[in-house]
């Protein structure tokens, strides 16, 4: 079975709330003094694929389509055991729209090979669009299953247990299949050995640039035709706090209910 | 007579002497391999160097081989050892007196020197050892302290050498009696004997009593000399040899290095992975327990004790060179043995035992023979670590977030500059010609009672007219949590990134109120290329006091007690300083606990223990507030912010309606310049 992980690297979200700034002239997060990780619903995609394939075997391509520094998240993951990696270099719009990074990955995918099984995070950190697996599988042209915490294989093909608000659904699919994976208390990425730390930076990474790839890298670095950040504000939260008074509790309880009818209309 | 020809007959009443020449020879040939056999296994340990300044090792030899300092700091234990050790030094040399006198012809057992050491002194030590060996039985089958180890052999020791000395007596009283010696009540007990046995006894029954004794005692010699290498006994020549080869690097300094280009392994799980000096090490044990007494995770109830560790690890070895593992007899070769895992495979080992530790250096610090307890223990982390990144999830958590943040606290919502809002606060940048940096470190920037710490240091500098900067933004953790926990890869690329960092920005001297940074400065980045002049900062502040740039205004009224840092105090010596600091802020000195100084217990926060949950009924600092709960001090001195959120916490949970306040050196020292308390 031939796996394939999509992960992303983006700016720590656990950056102290006062110390996250935006840099309004190119709207996007200031780097200021954050690190750069890998997107936690991406490590849990890579987790997901390593537990299964100790179960059902197969291999690991881990696929990133983002800057230079994007090869320590790669290298990472092949220290978490993944078997392959791929760095396909942005070298258009630095954000680009999950269209785009869908059609980046769909033309990387094709290279690499067949493919059975597709991984990626439910959504990324930064952005949270959490559209890019479902448009990956559009281009693709395969079937695509969200929010699945589990994998596993039978005789039938690949069986995937699927977190809805009500609970659990269990899919049966034929590969190839394009899976997005949430996060869930058995599929907490796992620390690297040092010694497979050490071993990640003497593997290979394979490293592609738009134009190694069979698609239209034009529009992929231009990646404006899905959508456009028209503004970008750190949210202001307000507080007022307001007593309510009355001589009963029944009129404190009126008074409350008119407080809030009112509140309402005017929002 | 004449004192001055006072001797006696070395073989008198004894026939077939050459009988006991013969005997000889074997005693010597079975302990002589018995120690072979220790050393043989030694030699299969890594390599290390360990005689290198032989001044400083001849120096701590006499200190604690010859004078036996830390042995007698346990009085009870302090004194049956004198007792015994002294007089088995005073009965050898007797022995090797008449062994020059009878052997080498040199008639040297005569005169007054007969009289006065030969027969005196030496029947009064003899008398001694017989006390120590009794006080020694008492201890062991009546005191029965838990420290101890309850073995056969132990007791059976004891036994022989009561018997070796109570039959000397006899030998001697009978002699006395038999010989009407003139010159016998030099020898008091011996002649005790012999007034007691005469009337009893008849001439020929003294003789015959006293050649059966003679040899029963000569064979009990022999059998003990050819029998003790094989039993802890063997430590009257192995402990001076450890003490000889000890480390002579402070406790801070006692982490093995390893070079990742080299190693085979990362960590130890095997006992080929110990250098010759730890192996050296389980086989210079006593049993006397002491380690684990002071163990503070051993004192609170948990699973880590560094005797077994040490023993466990002894009979491992032992084992191991029959190829026997486990305690069961599936044998393998001793060389498979000897690769063979240990860490969990021996009870004191376990993974839980391992996570227990806090490094904090008590076992070490107890040690009479200088065994490295805690690196060992490291070792065997690193292994877990690195090879099988197996240990728990919350110092997992504090290893990645330093990996991926360069701080183990992950989820904190301040920022490395935050402490210094409203301060005057320089970053290098801005000040790049400053005579000191001060390294604020990750507890005092991102932990929030912490960073009052930091203010109150910072401002105490700028009062004192100090030209100083910090790093802010660039600053990084040190990596001495990486390192203890065990992820030895992370600590060297922190090291490095942070020596060449500070390099780059031509740091000389750096101050920090935080003893782990501190050491790790101090001592493991010189390995790293760094070298700069290090401070804690009760240090820096005790000199600008001293100089007169900081003028104490007022002392205050509580009650101080100080609880020393592991990390400034065992593993770097420095006990004095913060105790300055706060002999300046009060009107009194210092309350000392119970267990201070060299022997103070740990918070429970060092070696990456902060980022672990305890148990509720198992805490370290719980044990330790209890402890500062016991003396009236209304306010605890505190020096380190690990040791500043644990006692908070474990003080917190214990004091009641009690005013008793965690605060540190620097607080203290600010509250007494300033005008404004609250900084």
């Amino acid at each position: 079975m031939n796996i394939v992980v999509c992960i992303k690297q983006i700016l720590d979200p656990e950056v102290p709330a006062r110390d996250f700034r935006i840099d309004s002239e190119r709207r996007e997060a200031a780097r200021g003094s954050a690190n750069l990780v890998t997107n936690i619903f991406c490590e849990n995609a890579l987790e997901t694929a390593l537990q299964f394939r100790e179960r059902a075997g197969g291999r690991i391509t881990v696929l990133s389509f983002g800057s230079e520094s994007a090869e320590d998240s790669l290298r990472k993951a092949l220290a978490m055991k993944a078997d392959a990696a791929a760095l396909v270099i942005n070298d258009g719009h630095p954000h680009p729209d999950p269209f785009a990074v869908a059609r980046a990955l769909a033309a990387a995918i094709r290279k690499i090979g067949d493919f059975d099984l597709i991984l990626v995070g439910r959504e990324s950190g930064d952005w949270g669009a959490g559209q890019t697996g479902a448009l990956l599988a559009e281009e693709l042209g395969v079937p695509c299953v969200n929010f699945v915490d589990h994998i596993d294989s039978d005789s039938d093909g690949l069986r995937l247990k699927r977190q809805t608000d009500a609970g659990w659904e269990i899919f049966a699919a034929k590969p190839p299949v394009v899976v997005t994976i949430t996060n869930d208390e058995h599929n907490v990425p796992r620390v690297p050995k040092t010694r497979d730390v050490m071993m990640s930076y003497r593997q290979t990474l394979t490293k592609w640039t738009l134009d190694d790839l069979d698609t239209d890298a034009a529009s992929i670095r231009a990646a404006n035709s899905y959508y456009e950040i028209v503004d970008l504000l750190i949210p202001v939260k307000e507080t007022q706090c307001e007593f309510i008074e009355g001589d009963s509790l029944e009129s404190r309880v009126e008074n409350l209910a008119r407080r809030i009818q009112e509140v309402t209309d005017a929002l | 007579m004449n004192d001055s020809q006072a001797t006696r007959e070395v073989f008198w009443n004894i026939t077939q002497v050459w009988a006991m020449y013969a005997l000889l020879v074997p005693t010597l040939v079975i302990a002589g391999f018995g120690f072979y056999r220790r050393v043989r296994v030694w030699k299969r340990g890594l390599p290390l160097d360990r005689t290198d300044r032989p001044i400083e090792r001849i120096r701590k030899l006499i200190t604690h081989a010859l004078a036996q300092r830390r042995t007698t700091r346990d009085t009870s234990a302090g004194i049956f050892h004198t007792l015994i050790y002294t007089g088995f030094i005073i009965l050898t040399l007797a022995t090797t007196v008449v062994f020059i006198h009878q052997d080498f012809g040199l008639p040297i057992m005569r005169g007054k020197f007969y009289l006065y050491f030969q027969s005196f002194l030496v029947d009064v030590f003899g008398a001694l050892t017989i006390v120590g060996i009794l006080m020694a039985a008492f201890r062991r089958s009546i005191q029965r302290p838990k420290k101890l180890v309850y073995t056969d052999e132990a007791a059976m020791i004891l036994a022989v050498i009561f018997l070796i000395a109570v039959t000397g007596f006899l030998v001697e009283g009978w002699r006395i009696a038999a010989t009407s010696d003139p010159w016998g009540h030099w020898s008091p007990f011996g002649y005790l004997i012999a007034r007691a046995s005469g009337p009893l006894m008849s001439d020929e029954t003294l003789k015959q009593s006293h050649a059966a004794v003679w040899w029963t005692h000569a064979v009990l010699v022999f059998g003990f000399i050819a029998w003790a290498p094989y039993t802890k006994m063997a430590h009257v020549a192995f402990s001076p040899f450890n003490i000889y080869t000890a480390s002579l690097a402070p406790v801070g300094a006692s982490l093995r290095h390893i070079d990742f280009d080299k190693a085979e392994t990362l960590g130890v799980n095997s006992l080929a992975a110990f250098t010759w000096k730890d192996l050296a090490d389980f086989d210079a044990c006593t049993e006397c327990g002491r380690c684990t007494n002071f163990c503070p995770a051993n004192t609170v109830g948990k699973s880590l004790s560094p005797r077994d560790i040490i023993l466990d690890l002894q009979l491992f070895m032992r084992n191991s060179e029959r190829g026997i593992q486990n305690g069961n007899s599936a044998l393998r070769t001793p060389h498979s043995a000897f690769n063979s895992p240990i860490i969990g495979t021996v009870e004191a080992t376990s993974p839980d035992a391992l996570w227990a530790c806090t490094t904090c250096g008590a076992c070490m610090e107890a040690c009479p023979v200088f065994i490295e307890q805690m690196p060992k223990i490291v070792d065997m982390r690193r292994f877990l670590v690195m090879e099988e990144a197996d240990f728990p999830d919350t110092m997992q958590e504090a290893v990645t977030s330093i990996e991926s943040r360069g701080h183990p606290f992950r989820g904190t919502s301040l920022g490395r500059m935050d402490w210094a809002e409203g301060l005057n606060v320089q970053t290098i940048d801005q000040a790049d010609d400053a005579e000191v940096l001060l390294w604020v470190g990750c507890g005092g920037a991102l932990v929030e009672r912490n960073t009052r710490v930091t203010r109150a240091t910072a401002q105490l500098l700028e009062k004192a007219g100090v030209s100083f900067a910090v790093l802010g933004r660039e600053e990084k953790c040190t990596g001495d949590p990486a390192r203890r926990i065990g992820n030895e890869f992370l600590f060297q690329n922190l090291a490095k990134e942070n020596s060449d960092k500070l390099n780059r920005h031509g740091v000389k001297k750096i101050i920090t109120a935080c003893p782990h940074c501190f050491n790790t400065f101090r001592n493991e980045y010189p390995q790293f290329g760094g070298n700069f002049e290090v401070y804690h900062h009760s240090q820096y502040l005790a000199r600008l006091v001293d100089e007169g740039k900081l003028k104490p205004e007022k002392k205050s009224e509580k009650k101080v007690t100080f609880h020393d840092p592991c990390y400034l105090g065992r593993h770097n010596d420095e006990y004095d300083a913060p105790r300055q600091l706060v002999k300046i802020a009060s009107r009194s000195n210092p309350i000392e606990m119970k267990q201070s100084r060299e022997q103070s217990f740990c918070c429970g926060g060092g070696g990456g223990m902060s980022f672990i949950e305890e148990p509720p009924d198992k805490r370290v600092n719980g044990e330790r507030a209890r402890q500062i709960l016991e003396t009236d001090a209304e306010r605890v001195a505190v020096g380190c912010p690990f040791c500043m959120t644990m006692l908070e916490d474990g003080i917190n949970a214990r004091k009641g309606e009690r005013d008793v306040r965690v605060m540190d050196v620097a607080e203290l020292l600010w509250e007494s310049v300033s005008a404004d308390v609250r900084g």
